[in-house]
């Protein structure tokens, strides 16, 4: 038969892209379930990191199931809010945010096109008192996305995760993979009044005479990833001052004893996350 | 077994390694060795989709259009790559190295031993040979990725397999054999080793 003539040559490339498409399609549906399982585990095992609970890596020895009972045992309360910090409804049935959802909530927040709708913002309360909010921007090559908790004041940071989705190993994707990077968060207390609620800054944050990091707003940069860190930063900015309103309302007076109690506790926790 | 196929399958473990002789490949071995882990799913993944790529083509051969033969390669070994990905992203266990090895078992569709070996060998041979050859040059790879993984992975964490090895005793874990430079000279390190063991790579 001759296998070079048009016809043979454009029902063979049809033939083959339809059964091709077909079967991936078939394996893509019929898997879905699987991968969205281990997605919200993902996503779940994550918001506990930052909420200070174990380490990414411990969680994720623990297994699906175990994470999603460890998450259902420890949230106290998650809700969405608008804008203005009004409480919109609660997230029924461990319904967590996906990088999906966080990525159409980044579009109404920014507007433009692909605006849908007005922002709806997700907002997870655990019982050690944190409140975790996700972050979610562009880095260098994909977006990059995070969870950052807060102590009972609503100031101080408690713990920080980030993830991203195809950022260089070894430079960008140390928001990741380096936990001395997420551990400089913590301690450090956002500035909900003004824009720059926290910056990540090149060249060094400001440290002390003993060479610990001043407890302000500021973040080293990670050396050799400036546009993930400019992006990390945009992207925490964008976000925590979406959530302004809603901390500065709920903020309790700072002679409250607990308030007190929080920043002990979380410096205990940042020099020991220093010694590891 | 006989000897030419026996040849098939142990030509591209050392004598004509797909990395350290064809230096095919080599992209993808400096980014995915920095654990143990991420190198053995990246060196399955590269045996199954060279494997039953070859395997399909090879079914195929006498009905691909000369033509667009390049175009219908691409189909085949693309949806190998989603299919494999799709798989491990489904299973708890792989999940996270999945998540980890991110942008590079997508990028297997542009590793130049796939369509290399499907170019030079599994057009021209039946199904058996060519799913042998492809198995075997993914597992030639699969070799190199390992032992490279093996060094960055006990001199960069001082773990193997995630296991603490050296750390224990008060090793302190190099940077630089985490970056993808240190790679490259352990990947010519193994280049010199082969050429001083098999001397006819020597070029006069």
């Amino acid at each position: 038969m001759n296998t070079n003539n048009n016809v043979y040559t454009v029902v063979y490339t049809t033939v083959i892209v339809v059964v091709v498409a077909a079967l991936l399609a078939f394996v893509s549906q019929s898997l879905k379930a699987k991968q969205d399982a281990n997605e919200k585990a993902d996503t779940i095992s994550q918001m506990l990191t930052a909420a200070g609970y174990a380490t990414k890596a411990d969680l994720e020895k623990l297994g699906n199931t175990a994470v999603l009972a460890k998450y259902d045992e420890e949230i106290e309360k998650a809700f969405v809010i608008d804008l203005e910090g009004n409480e919109l409804r609660a997230l029924e049935g461990n319904n967590v945010y996906s990088p999906k959802q966080l990525k159409r909530q980044n579009y109404n927040l920014k507007g433009g096109p692909n605006k849908t709708g007005e922002p709806e913002l997700p907002v997870f309360i655990f019982r050690n008192g944190r409140t975790v909010v996700p972050i979610y921007g562009a880095g260098l090559w994909g977006p990059i996305w995070g969870y950052i908790s807060f102590n009972t004041d609503l100031e101080t940071i408690g713990g920080a995760y980030f993830d991203h989705e195809s950022e260089t190993a070894g430079l960008g994707a140390k928001i990741k993979d380096d936990p001395s990077f997420q551990a400089e968060f913590v301690g450090e207390k956002a500035n909900f009044a003004d824009v720059n609620v926290l910056e990540i800054v090149k060249g060094g944050a400001p440290k002390d005479a003993e060479g610990n990091s001043v407890i302000d707003n500021k973040i080293d940069a990670i050396t050799g990833a400036t546009m993930t860190s400019n992006g990390l930063d945009a992207a925490i900015d964008t976000w925590l001052a979406a959530y302004a309103k809603y901390f500065l309302a709920n903020k309790p007076a700072c002679d409250k004893p607990c308030c007190q109690a929080d920043v002990i506790s979380s410096e205990v926790e940042k020099s020991n996350s220093e010694e590891e | 077994m006989d000897a030419k196929l026996k040849e098939t399958i142990l030509n591209p473990i050392f004598k004509g390694n797909p990395i350290t002789v064809l230096v095919l490949g080599i992209c993808s071995s400096l980014a995915v060795t920095v654990t143990l882990k991420g190198a053995l799913v990246m060196a399955l993944s590269v045996i199954v989709v060279t494997g039953i790529s070859s395997l399909i083509l090879s079914l195929l051969r006498n009905t691909i259009p000369g033509r667009v033969r390049i175009i219908v390669q691409l189909v085949v070994v693309a949806m190998m790559v989603i299919l494999v990905d799709q798989i491990l992203k489904s299973f708890e266990a792989t999940y996270a190295i999945d998540k980890q090895l991110s942008v590079y078992i997508g990028l297997i569709i542009t590793n130049c031993i796939v369509m290399g070996r499907i170019e030079a060998f599994a057009l021209g041979n039946k199904p058996w040979p060519s799913f042998l050859d492809g198995v075997a040059n993914g597992a030639g790879y699969g070799m190199i990725l390992l032992i490279v993984a093996f060094f960055r992975e006990l001199l960069g964490s001082g773990t193997l397999f995630g296991l603490d090895i050296l750390n224990r005793f008060g090793y302190v874990p190099n940077n630089l054999v985490i970056l993808p430079p240190f790679a490259l000279i352990l990947l010519g390190c193994i280049v010199w080793v082969q050429r001083s063991i098999q001397k006819d790579l020597q070029e006069k």
